[in-house]
């Protein structure tokens, strides 16, 4: 992650709920410059110490990269703490992707190293909320959340639910994987699944134009022969067209159930298909944020 | 969607199911020996081609007379007596013509000849003589009836089992053990 700007805020807070005296390391790390951080931090927590250290380098990368992400930097975190002389850390990671900003937080505890509290928020045009977003989180690992930063939360995200649209619905993907298979998937932005859809409905189709071609020119040949059987008094005709039908029926019943069989096979795939885009289709982020750490969770320093 | 899914469904199957047609597998020519067989009908069987045919007031009515052997058990015969009854109301006998086999593909001139009791029945009898056979053995083309409509309707001309009769050059008579009729209907 590009890092832009590197603070480190020593907080000395003293907390009701969570822990009397307990001292706070807090990292933000942006991809961007935000401006009035500093500020909002030391007016919004008048009643704590910050101290900003821009020369510290980037101290975490993506954790999830990690099989166990809650202890993958155990030994940093020890030493931070026993270098500042805190009881937790906090990490604030802001991202942009396009129109969207990523804001991660977690909350190590530097006694054992440990990630013991984590919050991720993926919002579409939410620039103009991070800085609230930010008192919001440190607010709540500290249990001093101000009902105005929720409000103006609520404010910014939820001006009104009805104008929300979507660009992208599950039901957008289930009717294109209708029309096309594997368009749904396409659309939803899994291509693997996409193409694996397309290739199978593709293969099932043909299987079932050669079985059904097969089973029409059976059809006709019989049909054909049998008018010729009919036709004619000659003992070897006769014979020779008979032989002829019986193998060209014979025929035309062996692709007609090999046709049906190909169709239903094709039709529950289609349908399956159209499903899957339904299912796995476009959602809204149902993540987009997760409430803070509450008292009865709160970490014992 | 339900609904949608439903209708995609619905109109895949009728599609689907009503282009497969399964023919029905029939095979009903006189000439064939598996059909006649097929029918209960044991050979030889003597029957007619076509086994039905419709013409109109007009026209001239061609009936074939055939002897149908099974492949595996064709015997020689030299003769044969046919008697053919007809329906006189629907139609008259025109013409009776002895059939390409009987003159071996007119290689030879057989006995042919016929009496007719002008009301509704005719006998034909016929006797392979060649200068080379004194036989012939297969299914074949006997005789050709050729009648005038007088009416319109539909019935059959078939033959008369018990006084048909069919012999070797020795006398012998073969047995016939079966026999189809004809359909016809005048317009």
């Amino acid at each position: 992650m590009k890092s832009v700007s590197l603070f480190i805020a020593l907080l000395s807070c003293h907390l009701a709920a969570f822990e009397q005296n307990a001292t706070y390391l807090v990292l933000n790390h942006f991809d961007k410059p935000l401006v009035g951080i500093n500020e909002s931090l030391i007016n919004n927590f008048s009643n704590s110490t910050f101290n900003f250290d821009s020369s510290v380098d980037a101290l975490f990368g993506d954790i999830d990269k990690y099989n166990n992400p809650a202890s993958s930097y155990m030994n940093d975190i020890k030493d931070l703490g026993d270098t500042y002389n805190v009881n937790f850390i906090l990490l604030n990671r802001i991202e942009h992707r396009g129109d969207r900003v990523m804001i991660e937080g977690l909350l190590f505890n530097t006694r054992s190293g440990g990630l013991i509290h984590r919050r991720k928020i993926n919002l579409k045009n939410y620039d103009n909320g991070l800085v609230n977003e930010l008192s919001l989180w440190v607010a709540s690992t500290m249990n001093q959340i101000q009902k105005q930063w929720e409000n103006e939360r609520e404010a910014l995200m939820f001006l009104d639910s009805e104008d929300i649209t979507y660009d992208k619905t599950p039901m957008g993907a289930a009717l294109r994987s209708l029309v096309v298979p594997g368009w749904g998937q396409a659309y939803s932005g899994n291509s693997l699944s996409a193409g694996l859809w397309a290739t199978i409905q593709l293969s099932l189709s043909v299987a079932f134009i050669s079985s059904y071609n097969n089973y029409d020119s059976s059809a006709k040949s019989f049909l054909e022969n049998v008018k010729l059987y009919d036709a004619t008094d000659d003992e070897k005709e006769v014979e020779m067209y008979r032989t002829s039908a019986e193998k060209d029926w014979n025929d035309h019943v062996g692709y007609s159930k090999l046709a049906i069989a190909l169709a239903g096979t094709t039709l529950t795939g289609w349908v399956s298909n159209s499903i899957h885009a339904w299912v796995f289709g476009p959602r809204p982020f149902t993540n987009i944020y997760q409430k803070g750490i509450s008292q009865s969770t709160y970490p014992k320093g | 969607m339900r609904g949608f899914y439903g209708h995609t469904i619905s109109l895949f199957v009728v599609t689907v199911f009503g282009s497969c047609t399964i023919y029905d597998k029939i095979f009903d020519n006189p000439v064939d020996f598996k059909a006649n067989e097929e029918q209960g009908i044991g050979a030889p069987t003597l029957v007619f081609y076509p086994k039905t045919q419709t013409v109109t007031q007009s026209d001239s009515l061609l009936l074939g007379s055939f002897i149908v052997f099974m492949e595996d058990s064709i015997e020689p015969f030299s003769g044969v007596h046919l008697q053919i009854q007809f329906p006189n109301n629907l139609v008259e006998l025109d013409t009776i013509v002895p059939g390409l086999f009987i003159t071996d593909t007119n290689k030879a001139t057989p006995l042919f000849t016929y009496t007719y009791n002008n009301e509704n029945t005719v006998d034909i009898y016929t006797y392979f003589l060649d200068t080379l056979k004194q036989d012939i053995s297969g299914t074949g083309h006997l005789a050709n009836l050729i009648f005038n409509p007088i009416s319109s309707g539909t019935d059959s001309i078939y033959y008369n089992l018990q006084e048909c009769e069919m012999i070797d050059h020795l006398d012998q008579e073969i047995v016939v053990n079966g026999i189809r009729g004809a359909e016809v209907i005048i317009e």
